[in-house]
């Protein structure tokens, strides 16, 4: 049998596709949670991020609108989480269920009138040059700009906190919000920040999947991605490159084993489907070890109000 | 240029409690200057005030004439005021460098150049490449002096910055700080030490519930008067009589090792030696060289080898903390609100965490609470606990007398052996007395105590015998009339 290589090229590619919006919100979970806030409402703002994008485009015809909408919309309903737990120190797990469940029942209502409706084709970029290299070109070439930006994201996330003055002033207030603020860095309007970009990121993960990943509006259709988002943060001891990775191993079990099925291979079904969620963990456990790199890495003050005392 | 710092008039009221009354003090560069006072005398929160982290009700700051709005941390920065925090305010998971340049507008290679040469003129020497947490509390310190240095304050306080510091690091700071005088910064020193109020400083203001009591110069004072000042009352000096020479062994614990997996815990290795009935054997040691790994070994949160142990000739050392409790074994831990009483919880409540079979606190699974109540009744009579009201959350008793009800708790079974960790720590003169009362009785009654502690001079006063724990090894045994305190720090800083 021979394997047409651009067809391997094809599946890579796909694989990154399905990578992507898990590498959006992570990285964006990733700041917020290095800031020393645990928001689970991950999966609540993509859905939201979601039906904006969709919503928009659909009412408008733009693109761009549709886009930037989905992200201010994530702004938005974090902006709630932060309000909550920034200003009125509430605790952050609870607070971060509650969006999800907010998230999700909001978008279902504001979907109705969506569902059925086609989508618009998202535009990509370098198409021409697709076949000019066999395997590589389907791989690197006809994306979405959204596609490029959520590959560069885990780096320039990496370089954001280890080399920048901000990335550090996030890390020191996930570290001591208490020194931090003797250091007279302003902790709530950091955490404020981190929060809202958090946001942005999972709507615009969410604007991906009802935009350009599969057009259209399915209600509840982020099925789940909001928590592996969160749980390939943890995983990777928040480590920008390892949700790189993380992103991708999930994302391949994914499609290979949609194949897989396709083929008829005689393994339980629902085993292969479960099989992502916990190969990923187990290949990222493995990867991140090192108990001091997990303490060097993990922001002290996770989850922890911080109320200024005087 | 001579810079002057005043105070003038400054009120600051918590619900409950005046923790300012009207304070007035001024400072001049070319002086050390003492801020003495007990814990809960109001000189963290005056200090605090200068460093901007708490906004002061009334009154006013001036530095060389120019009224100070200090709201922020960052305004004192700003107006050249360089503040090291008892508990120290850095980033433990950061480099050093990261920590220092948070907070620095300079490029990174000029204040690396910066740094460099502030540590060369003082004779620091740190890597600024590792993180915080694997430098030692000295190097920790130092790193928050060069923080201020940085700035070039023109005031720089200190508080309580000996606390973690072994005699040769104090040293070493006492040296530092009367450099930083004689180049012109004006520095204020808040201490409760009486000792190094007289070695280092030159005028000293003692407060006193809020209220400043006097400003002298240090010629013109000594030791005694200032404790009488400080506390308000004569105290009376305790000294522990020479203890009759008992060789008969209560406990003995042999080649006793315990391996952590938690990289940041410290490993024992080869842990020998034995107590007597009415002694009591001191543990000296810089803190983290394996006190709370000791600790609970001997309490049984740490399990280990059987035959390790060996109390009142029973192998134990498999036995948990409340197993060991049966067999007349009492343990007060170095945290009192994290890990000897539960905060959240009434005073009975927690008096009723420290169950004996035989005090039939519990029957048939319900609690008993008239006895749980009669019972926690004695202990605050018997210890001197200043409250009437055993309904009261152990959160809201003072750090001294919560320590004296955990000690009574302990003590009221009357154990064998009592293994006490830091038990003064943090607390006021009048409470660290009865403390020390209260242990010297337990020998008098040829029962044994075995003292961890990070302070020298309780460990010379309290001990029988002396030994000191330095990265997780104990030194030999020594007598204690043969041991110095500067004998002590040469120990518990590595050399022999």
């Amino acid at each position: 049998m021979i394997i047409d290589i651009n067809f391997i090229g094809l599946i890579i590619a796909s694989i990154m596709a399905s990578a992507v919006p898990l590498i959006l919100a992570s990285c964006g979970e990733l700041i917020t949670e290095r800031s020393g806030v645990l928001n689970l409402g991950v999966e609540g703002m993509m859905i939201i991020g979601a039906i904006s994008g969709f919503a928009l485009m659909t009412v408008t015809g733009s693109l761009i609108i549709a886009i930037f909408g989905a992200m201010l919309a994530g702004v938005l309903i974090s902006t709630i989480f932060a309000f909550l737990t920034q200003t009125l120190i509430t605790n952050h797990v609870a607070t971060g269920l509650a969006l999800t469940i907010f998230g999700i029942g909001i978008s279902a209502m504001i979907g109705k009138n969506f569902v059925g409706i086609p989508g618009k084709e998202f535009p990509v970029l370098f198409e021409n040059l697709k076949d000019t290299i066999p395997l590589i070109g389907p791989i690197l070439f006809g994306h979405s700009i959204v596609f490029y930006f959520a590959f560069a994201l885990p780096f320039v996330t990496n370089y954001f906190l280890k080399k920048t003055k901000l990335g550090l002033i996030v890390r020191a207030v996930g570290d001591s919000p208490v020194s931090a603020s003797n250091q007279g860095i302003k902790v709530r309007l950091v955490r404020y920040l981190c929060i809202l970009y958090g946001g942005a990121m999972s709507g615009l993960a969410g604007a991906y999947l009802s935009m350009i990943y599969t057009p259209q509006w399915i209600e509840n259709m982020t099925g789940g991605r909001g928590w592996i988002a969160l749980a390939l943060v943890v995983f990777s001891t928040w480590n920008p490159i390892k949700i790189l990775i993380g992103a991708m191993i999930f994302g391949g079990l994914t499609i290979i084993q949609f194949h897989m099925q396709a083929i008829g291979v005689r393994i339980p079904v629902q085993f292969l489907t479960a099989l992502p969620y916990i190969v990923t963990i187990i290949v990222l456990v493995v990867i991140s070890r090192d108990s001091r790199k997990i303490r060097l890495s993990t922001p002290s003050s996770l989850g922890k109000s911080f109320h200024k005392d005087n | 240029m001579n810079t002057n710092l005043k105070i003038s008039n400054v009120t600051k009221i918590y619900p409950g409690c005046v923790a300012n009354d009207n304070v007035s003090l001024e400072f001049n560069s070319g002086k050390i200057y003492a801020l003495l006072g007990e814990n809960g005398a109001g000189k963290s929160t005056l200090v605090k005030i200068l460093s901007g982290v708490i906004i002061p009700d009334e009154g006013e700051i001036y530095l060389n004439k120019n009224n100070l709005k200090l709201n922020s941390p960052l305004d004192a920065k700003k107006n050249d005021i360089g503040m090291v925090f008892q508990h120290f305010n850095l980033f433990e998971t950061l480099s050093v460098f990261e920590n220092l340049i948070i907070d620095s507008d300079e490029q990174r290679e000029s204040l690396r150049e910066k740094i460099d040469s502030i540590m060369k003129k003082y004779n620091f020497s740190i890597d600024l490449d590792i993180p915080v947490l694997n430098l030692s509390a000295g190097q920790k310190q130092k790193v928050e002096i060069i923080r201020c240095l940085i700035r070039n304050p023109k005031v720089l306080i200190m508080d309580e910055p000996t606390s973690v510091l072994t005699e040769q690091e104090t040293s070493e700071l006492f040296l530092s700080l009367k450099k930083f005088s004689e180049e012109g910064i004006l520095i204020i020193y808040i201490t409760h030490k009486l000792k190094e109020v007289m070695q280092l400083c030159d005028e000293v203001a003692v407060m006193r519930r809020g209220k400043l009591v006097s400003v002298s110069e240090i010629k013109n004072e000594n030791i005694e008067s200032l404790a009488n000042k400080m506390v308000g009352q004569n105290l009376k000096t305790i000294k522990k009589k020479k203890a009759k020479t008992s060789s008969d062994q209560l406990i003995k614990i042999t080649n006793l090792n315990f391996t952590s997996e938690d990289p940041f815990e410290t490993n024992l290795m080869d842990i020998n030696f034995s107590v007597n009935r009415g002694e009591c054997l001191g543990i000296a040691g810089i803190s983290g060289n394996g006190q709370s790994e000791l600790f609970q070994v001997l309490s049984g949160e740490i399990i280990s080898d059987k035959n390790c142990i060996e109390f009142n000739n029973n192998y134990i050392g498999d036995l948990n903390p409340q197993e060991r409790r049966e067999y007349l074994m009492a343990f007060s831990p170095e945290d009192r609100l994290e890990q000897a009483a539960i905060p959240q919880m009434k005073i009975f409540e927690n008096v009723a965490l420290n169950n004996f079979k035989s005090s039939n606190f519990f029957n048939n699974g319900l609690i008993n609470e008239n006895k749980i109540k009669e019972h926690s009744k004695k202990i605050i009579s018997d210890f001197n606990v200043n409250t009437d009201n055993i309904e009261l959350k152990s959160q809201f008793l003072s750090g001294g007398n919560l320590q004296k009800l955990i000690i009574g708790r302990e003590l009221i079974t009357s154990p064998d052996l009592l293994i006490c960790f830091n038990p003064t720590w943090g607390l006021d003169v009048g409470a660290i007395n009865y403390i020390h009362e209260t242990l010297i009785k337990i020998n008098e009654q040829n029962k044994s105590i075995i003292l961890i502690s990070t302070d020298t001079d309780e460990l010379l006063k309290l001990s029988d015998k002396i030994s000191v724990i330095h990265k997780g090894k104990l030194s030999k045994i020594m007598n204690a009339e043969e041991v110095t305190s500067e004998k002590l720090g040469i120990l518990m800083g590595g050399a022999n």
